[in-house]
């Protein structure tokens, strides 16, 4: 009895230590690749550092800078910018996408593939062909205005339409990721609200209105946090097509963040820019969620 | 069946480790050098490496005591990026003679250079070269002398002289009101076709810093004659110079003068426009190179506000010597720069490379009128080479240089903002910069 | 009917609007200059000049193939130690563990821009930049992957992992031999989620690379079109921007529905 006790004992410590040891590279990895970045952004926050040389307190200046940085203000607004106009146009086209493939249509699973294939190509794919899409005297999308005799758009030159022009790639790239995540959610609507509903006369767009609307809130919250996440991370687009011009109305944080590091090798002010970045994701997302939830309720 | 094989965690732990190492090629080869040789970076121009290559040997040959190995710049994303790392690696070769003076004061920051006036003879071979009034522009904001100005590029205009005379006009611009009255003339629709096919001129619209150093910078120091930039570490360049060539080029945008069609590779070349306000003399044999035969083109100083006097004064891209404080033979290393910037080696340098050599007199003097008269197209810039600004003595430079670009994207290229709005709020993004110390 | 009909014109009219647009890059990537503007996708003339300019102006081999190493190393990281720790999250207990997973949990929260620059900033002082570690190794393990394998083992019968304690194999045999075989699915979202966002990755190359001959595809493709060296030949960038799509397409050819199902799974997740 005793000895049997002292067995289990010991196989349960040999099983206690290789958790740890299959644990230990993630924890390490954590150590090094997480934990210390994470804690030396802190650090970086109050000095000044151009990495080739030792690093210099600056106390408040990085955050003094960035509030008083025309340019971090103009990063964030144009996101916003570009957010106001992507989310609209992926909800409304990714829901209307799924709605029709819920449907029973021959050719379900190639539609879905074909929605889905920009989602899986690099931006930088993307990016590129969308250039020459938009571009002023030999895009396709210019000629075929002019086709039409219609004027030339200046879709990526004009300080007004560049964000807007990358804000519906962005929605072309992505909008298929979401038509899949709202087929799921569609699938899991029970059919029995729907036969109640259309027993009481409903028509199919009330049914759409009351029924499906509401129970796809979930899956609208996850849209616009995951598209909002999204807009915060802009990078590739402007960094291949506009440079984050004109007039920096296509400047993103991320490319901010990236021009101050790697143009002027201030690593604390850039660090400065991501922290202040990742709070107003949290932010924002922390509303998103607060308001839903609210209509939910 | 096991998918993975039949290793265990820990086995795939070193196999994954072991990947790693094989496949991380090392890159860095360190440079072995033996211990009295001297390491001299140059620039990676082939003119300049042939230029180095001849005198390295030269003075190999007579000076076997201190020997020296020449090779041009690592490659890096920028010379000055390759530098400040070598500095923080204490990886410096002994000396380098492609210094752009505007990343000087980054490197003394990090204490990367010799200080050159502790050297005894250090002002009197200055002197023999140029006037010690020019010599003060290269004083360090420590009041210390850290480089020996050696080549400068003047920024000049190159005007299309049958153009300007085709539209009546007999002389190169030399004022705002004769570039704009000239660019109403030849700003114009040539095969009738309702589209403008021929402008003014052509300047780089990328709104890139060091672009603006070709063109802004330039018409500055000729409206402010020669004003700096920055002071005492203050930006003093929201004035009226600046305000006046902000509100030139935001006319000559708005006329349409300016070309922004991207459909030409060198429209200067093409004749598709008149002048072209960014060349130093660097590109004439370029040009002479390519031009078509009946391109008959001259070269002009940058024209200047209506009521500024001159001579123009203008940017002149210099590049220089300095030794580095990794230097364990810096005697040595200063010889060898006295015999590089010797008469005979400043006539070599021009003929091989057709950059000026900072020197007075070089037109009056005997030893360089041959070059001169078979380079007739280089006069002028040498003419102009003593009324020439480099770069003002700060660290943040390229940054004051970015808000100065930004703006006159806004101001003149999009006509988003006045001049006067424009220049006041680079100049504050400046101080913001200058404030981040 | 007219119904059924109006359903098939919206589907077939969105999938023109995203098939056309890859159709006509294929198709411009072997038209000359001058054809390019032209709507039509077959080419007049066909001509190979873009590939060429683009294999003789750069290294898209040499980056090809460390896009291939980097993102098959990382990849096969991700899945053992994600198999190994996700293992030992679920069907081991030891005091801690439950720290882990909230470690686990907490990474996930944390927006990438709050580490990129001091995570660039530590590959500098290891002396990594330039060099293939600087891809991978900060890319080896993810949290995201972890909890997934965790998830999954859960589901594995408790019963089968005792009668092999029973029969003697070490836990590693158990993990290696017994588990991970049963594990296919979850083996291959991983695979493809990791795989697919390293590939694709631009910005942290952008960061630690800078050395022509260690670029990845992203990296050299992007330079290629932003930089001068693609002269401004349109159907050039377009041909590099092909042959960086064409690994992942010819992938998504094959395995669109397990594509699509693992992406769906980080969604759902979120």
């Amino acid at each position: 009895m005793n000895r049997s006790r002292r067995n289990q004992r010991k196989v349960r410590r040999k099983l206690e230590s290789i958790g740890y040891l299959m644990s230990l590279p993630y924890i390490l990895h954590f150590l090094a690749f997480g934990a210390y970045p994470l804690a030396f952004a802190f650090i970086l926050v109050f000095h000044k550092w151009n990495i080739y040389l030792p690093m210099k307190w600056v106390g408040w200046g990085n955050i003094r800078f960035l509030i008083h940085d025309p340019l971090v203000w103009k990063a964030l607004w144009n996101t916003f910018y570009f957010v106001l106009i992507h989310i609209p146009a992926q909800l409304v086209v990714a829901l209307a996408l799924a709605e029709l493939l819920n449907r029973p249509v021959r050719g379900r699973t190639l539609f879905r593939a074909i929605y889905f294939m920009p989602v899986v190509i690099s931006g930088v794919v993307i990016t590129i062909l969308w250039q020459q899409l938009y571009a002023q005297d030999t895009g396709l999308l210019n000629r075929a205005l002019t086709a039409v005799g219609l004027p030339r758009i200046p879709w990526l030159t004009d300080y007004r339409l560049a964000m807007p022009s990358i804000a519906v790639m962005a929605t072309w790239k992505n909008v298929g990721f979401y038509v899949v995540l709202f087929l799921v959610g569609l699938q899991s609507i029970p059919r029995s609200l729907y036969e109640a509903a259309a027993l009481d006369g409903a028509s199919e767009w009330k049914q759409f209105w009351h029924i499906t609307l509401p129970m796809l809130n979930p899956t609208i919250l996850l849209v616009l946090i995951l598209s909002t996440i999204g807009g915060f991370s802009l990078f590739i687009e402007p960094y291949i097509m506009t440079g984050g011009g004109p007039a920096n109305s296509t400047l993103s944080g991320v490319l901010y963040l990236y021009k101050q590091a790697f143009f002027f090798n201030r690593m604390g002010y850039a660090a400065t820019i991501g922290f202040f970045w990742a709070m107003m994701i949290f932010v924002v997302v922390l509303l998103q969620r607060k308001v839903v939830e609210r209509d939910v309720g | 069946m096991p998918i993975l094989g039949n290793g265990t965690g820990l086995g795939w732990l070193i196999l994954i480790v072991v990947a790693l190492t094989v496949g991380c090629t090392t890159r860095r080869t360190e440079t072995s050098r033996a211990d009295d040789h001297l390491t001299y970076w140059t620039s990676t121009n082939p003119q300049e490496m042939e230029f180095a290559r001849l005198i390295v040997a030269e003075w190999n040959r007579q000076h076997p005591e201190a020997p020296i190995d020449w090779e041009p710049i690592p490659a890096g994303v920028s010379s000055e990026e390759v530098l400040l790392a070598a500095i923080a690696s204490r990886t410096t070769p002994d000396l380098c003679s492609n210094i752009w003076p505007g990343a000087l004061e980054q490197y003394i920051e990090a204490r990367g250079l010799v200080r050159l006036d502790d050297f005894p003879d250090f002002f009197s071979v200055m002197r023999r070269r140029m006037p010690d009034e020019m010599l003060a522009r290269f004083r360090s904001r420590d009041g210390h002398y850290y480089q020996v100005p050696w080549k400068t590029n003047p920024i000049m205009m190159l005007y299309n002289v049958r153009m300007f005379r085709e539209a009546g006009i007999d002389h190169p611009p030399r004022t705002y009101a004769e570039l704009l009255d000239a660019g109403a003339r030849l700003t114009r629709d040539r095969d009738g076709d309702g589209e403008i096919d021929q402008w003014l001129m052509v300047i780089d619209l990328q709104p890139v810093w060091y672009k603006r150093m070709f063109d802004f910078y330039p018409f500055y120091l000729a409206a402010s004659r020669g004003q700096p930039l920055v002071a005492d570490d203050r930006p003093v360049f929201d004035n009226r110079a600046a305000v006046e060539v902000f509100r030139l080029f935001r006319e000559l945008f708005r006329r349409g003068y300016v070309i922004k069609s991207l459909s030409y590779s060198d429209p200067f070349l093409l004749e598709r426009v008149a002048i072209k306000p960014n060349v130093g003399p660097w590109s004439i044999a370029e040009i002479e190179r390519k031009r078509p035969g009946q391109l008959q083109y001259d070269v002009a100083p940058i024209p200047r506000p209506d009521d500024v006097p001159g001579p123009s004064i203008t940017y002149g891209d210099y590049k220089n010597i300095v030794i580095f404080s990794t230097s364990r033979r810096p005697r040595a290393a200063w010889q060898f720069i006295r015999f590089m910037i010797s008469k005979q080696n400043d006539l070599r340098l021009l003929e091989m490379t057709e950059q000026l050599p900072i020197r007075q007199p070089l037109l009056a003097d005997p030893l360089f009128a041959g070059f001169f008269r078979r380079q007739p197209k280089l006069i002028p810039f040498a003419r102009q080479a003593f009324h020439t600004r480099g770069t003002d003595a700060v660290p943040e430079l390229k940054e004051i240089f970015d808000a100065i670009a930004q703006e006159f994207e806004a101001c003149a290229l999009l006509g988003l903002k006045s001049p006067e709005r424009a220049v006041h709020d680079a100049a504050r993004r400046s101080r913001l910069i200058l404030s981040l110390r | 009917m007219m119904k059924r009909l109006g359903i098939y014109a919206a589907l077939i009219l969105g999938a023109i609007v995203f098939l056309y647009p890859f159709l006509w890059m294929l198709s411009a990537t072997f038209k000359p200059e001058l054809e390019l503007g032209g709507f039509h996708l077959i080419p007049h003339r066909v001509t190979w000049e873009n590939y060429r300019l683009v294999f003789t102006k750069i290294p898209i081999l040499r980056a090809f193939i460390n896009s291939l190493f980097v993102s098959a190393t990382a990849t096969t990281s991700v899945i053992v130690f994600g198999a190994m720790v996700g293992y030992a999250l679920s069907r081991l207990s030891f005091p801690g563990r439950d720290l882990i997973l909230n470690v686990i949990l907490f990474t996930m929260m944390i927006p990438a821009q709050l580490t990129l620059i001091p995570l660039y900033t530590l590959i500098v002082r290891l002396g990594w930049a330039d060099s293939y570690q600087a891809l991978i190794v900060p890319g080896m393990m993810s949290g995201f992957a972890i909890l997934l394998f965790r998830q999954f083992f859960r589901t594995i019968p408790q019963s089968l992992i005792e009668a092999a304690r029973l029969d003697g194999c070490s836990e590693w045999q158990i993990l290696f031999h017994i588990v991970l075989p049963l594990s296919k699915p979850v083996i291959t979202t991983v695979g493809i989620l990791t795989f697919m966002g390293m590939w694709n990755d631009l910005l942290w190359p952008l960061l630690v690379i800078h050395d022509r001959r260690l670029m990845t595809m992203p990296q050299v493709v992007a330079l290629f079109s932003i930089g001068g060296l693609a002269e401004a030949r349109v159907g050039a960038q377009l041909a590099a921007a092909t042959l960086l799509a064409l690994p992942i397409i010819a992938a998504y050819a094959f395995f669109q529905r397990t594509f699509i199902e693992s992406m769906a799974t980080t969604g759902l997740k979120g």
